[in-house]
């Protein structure tokens, strides 16, 4: 399922450059569902740690000249230090206040971008040629699917071992698992590290294959779109995330001709999901399969 | 220069106070932390510009009571049965700024304008120690004091109030002895819209109101309150005063691009240094 708008190459042009969107922004569900569903971690900041790559990424290729790849692994490391900083600055606190924290760092980031324009662009934004230029738009394409696939397997993988395990009796009952004499906080850290660079490197992903990046396309709605994905879709499952990426990013784009009311849509969509379909998309699209094809369940 | 800036601060802060005391009123009472009240806000305030040529107080009227009647009827049929299944804070930032798009969509739909300003009488102007202030702004910090104190008196001295306290301080018992809570929380979602309602046409009178300008009210209202103790209403005001300074004083040394990255900067440390707000808060999120 996962590989099959990779058709879509070959003819190029619009469903193409859509189709890259939702993988680009499936790299940072998969980073929600696995930090905030799989994890139980109260983080909202996936717009911060994606534009910290991103722009990290332009700053240190066109200004100081770095050589691409090191400015894409130097982007996903600060994406890493700022969201493991911001988990151990707020370590103190509990629960909501920990997610409004994060949350405020989604405010404030775009806020930040803006007021160092001579830098960053501002809302004017920053061009910037980096892979498409190198490899060509078409290869890129197929490289965003490759490295997307790959980032969704790794997630699996790792929410299989020992490590994803810990995570899930976190998520749970954090309290039984430190009574248990678990370093909780360890495997904590361990979560916002993974989250930060996976988020970052998409981040630098992204700004790579749209070749433009401003604070516009960071703003605060960013971070709850990216997590409305795995919300959206189910988090359950591990495909509920992407469900939840075609249906944000692909509904606004099926909405164009009536772009003025999209918003509303929007918005009562989500309200619809969440109080209908609580466990989101997935395991209700799961049902409806099971009740059309009864001799397979 | 400090002066002015000082008597700024205290007006915005002033006006600000309004939609934090919505923010706190309903947070206070429902437990729910709202974050589409702001934009809900606007919208009445965009109401009160589209009828403002008719008459200035049915104008201000329209605004208000549409956005009491909003606030109780999602409080009615959205929100309070979800808090019944046992929805928790994140489930509700979620829903409320999920509503929130659904009233900005509106706003967008519905007027014809995308950007407004409110041309409300200004009062005269009064003089305090060399700096000219005009009388409405004098007049828009006394109503957001006087509010406050309103909703003090109200709470601690009527038959209402008392209500509104026991169903916050313990839900099943207020049930138990006859207190219709479903409506309470109704008519406390109600009046912090209708706050947040008033905030916003003194808003778009100094200033101007746009499309985004619910949600800066909205965030700037809940993280104002959160600093004060999210549900304590002094520490709202006091913080939203203080806030009002910040936002003054940073525009005047660095520029107007600076002033919110100071302000979130700033909640931010308080979120991490003293998670319960500067005064505390009976309630925790």
């Amino acid at each position: 399922m996962l590989l099959l708008p990779s058709l879509f190459v070959f003819k190029g042009g619009y469903l193409q450059e859509v189709t890259g969107y939702v993988y680009l922004f499936l790299i940072q569900g998969y980073v929600a569902w696995f930090l905030f569903f799989k994890s139980g971690q109260p983080f909202f900041g996936y717009s911060v740690t994606m534009a910290i790559g991103a722009y990290a990424t332009i700053v240190l290729t066109e200004m100081f000249q770095w050589p691409l790849f090191a400015s894409i692994f130097i982007g996903a490391v600060l994406a890493t230090v700022i969201a493991v900083l911001m988990f151990l600055s707020t370590s103190r606190a509990r629960g909501f206040y920990v997610s409004m924290a994060s949350f405020l760092l989604a405010i404030l980031f775009p806020k930040l971008i803006e007021a160092l324009q001579p830098i960053t662009g501002g809302r004017s934004g920053l061009y910037f040629g980096g892979l498409t230029a190198l490899v060509g738009y078409k290869t890129l394409y197929l490289l965003v699917i490759f490295l997307t696939a790959a980032i969704v397997a790794f997630f699996l993988w790792i929410m299989g071992t020992k490590t994803g395990r810990i995570l899930t009796l976190i998520s749970e009952n954090d309290r039984l698992t430190q009574t248990v004499g678990l370093n909780t906080r360890k495997y904590k850290i361990l979560a916002y590290s993974i989250a930060g660079f996976i988020s970052g490197f998409g981040g630098a992903l992204y700004v790579n294959y749209t070749g433009f990046i401003s604070s516009v396309d960071i703003e605060v709605f960013t971070t709850l779109y990216i997590f409305f994905i795995p919300l959206i879709g189910g988090s359950k499952v591990f495909y509920g995330p992407v469900l939840g990426a075609l249906f944000v990013i692909l509904i606004p784009e099926l909405l164009v001709p009536v772009e003025r009311y999209l918003r509303i849509f929007f918005g009562l969509i989500f309200i619809l999901v969440i109080v209908l379909l609580p466990e989101g998309l997935a395991p209700n699209i799961q049902k409806l399969l099971r009740k059309m094809n009864p001799k397979r369940a | 220069m400090i002066l002015n800036g000082i008597i700024t601060g205290l007006i915005m802060g002033g006006i600000l106070s309004l939609p934090v005391l919505g923010v706190a009123v309903i947070y206070g009472i429902t437990g729910i932390p709202n974050f589409a009240i702001g934009v809900i806000g606007v919208f009445g305030g965009f109401l009160t510009w589209y009828f403002l040529s008719f008459n200035m107080g049915i104008a201000i009227l329209v605004g208000v009571v549409f956005c009491f009647a909003i606030g109780y009827i999602i409080q009615r049929i959205l929100l309070t049965p979800i808090s019944e299944r046992g929805g928790d804070s994140t489930l509700f930032f979620i829903i409320t700024v999920s509503l929130g798009f659904v009233f900005e969509g509106l706003m967008r739909a519905i007027f014809p304008r995308p950007s407004i300003s409110l041309a409300l009488p200004r009062i005269g102007t009064i003089n305090i120690a060399g700096v000219t202030v005009e009388g409405f702004k004098i007049f828009a910090l006394l109503f957001a004091l006087g509010t406050l104190v309103i909703i003090r008196l109200l709470e601690e001295h009527t038959e209402i109030g008392k209500s509104w306290q026991a169903t916050s301080q313990n839900l099943k018992l207020a049930k138990l002895i006859g207190i219709k809570t479903n409506r309470v929380f109704s008519i406390a979602s109600g009046i912090g819209c209708a706050l947040a309602c008033v905030g916003a046409i003194f808003w778009g009178s100094l200033y101007n109101l746009n499309l985004m300008t619910g949600w800066d009210l909205g965030f700037l209202g809940f993280i104002i309150a959160v600093v004060g103790g999210i549900g304590n209403i002094w520490g709202g005001i006091i913080s939203a005063l203080i806030m009002g300074m910040v936002m003054s004083f940073s525009g005047y040394l660095l520029g107007g691009m600076w002033q919110s990255v100071i302000l979130y900067f700033i909640v931010i440390l308080v979120l991490i240094v003293a998670p319960k707000g500067i005064l505390g808060s009976e309630r925790s999120l």
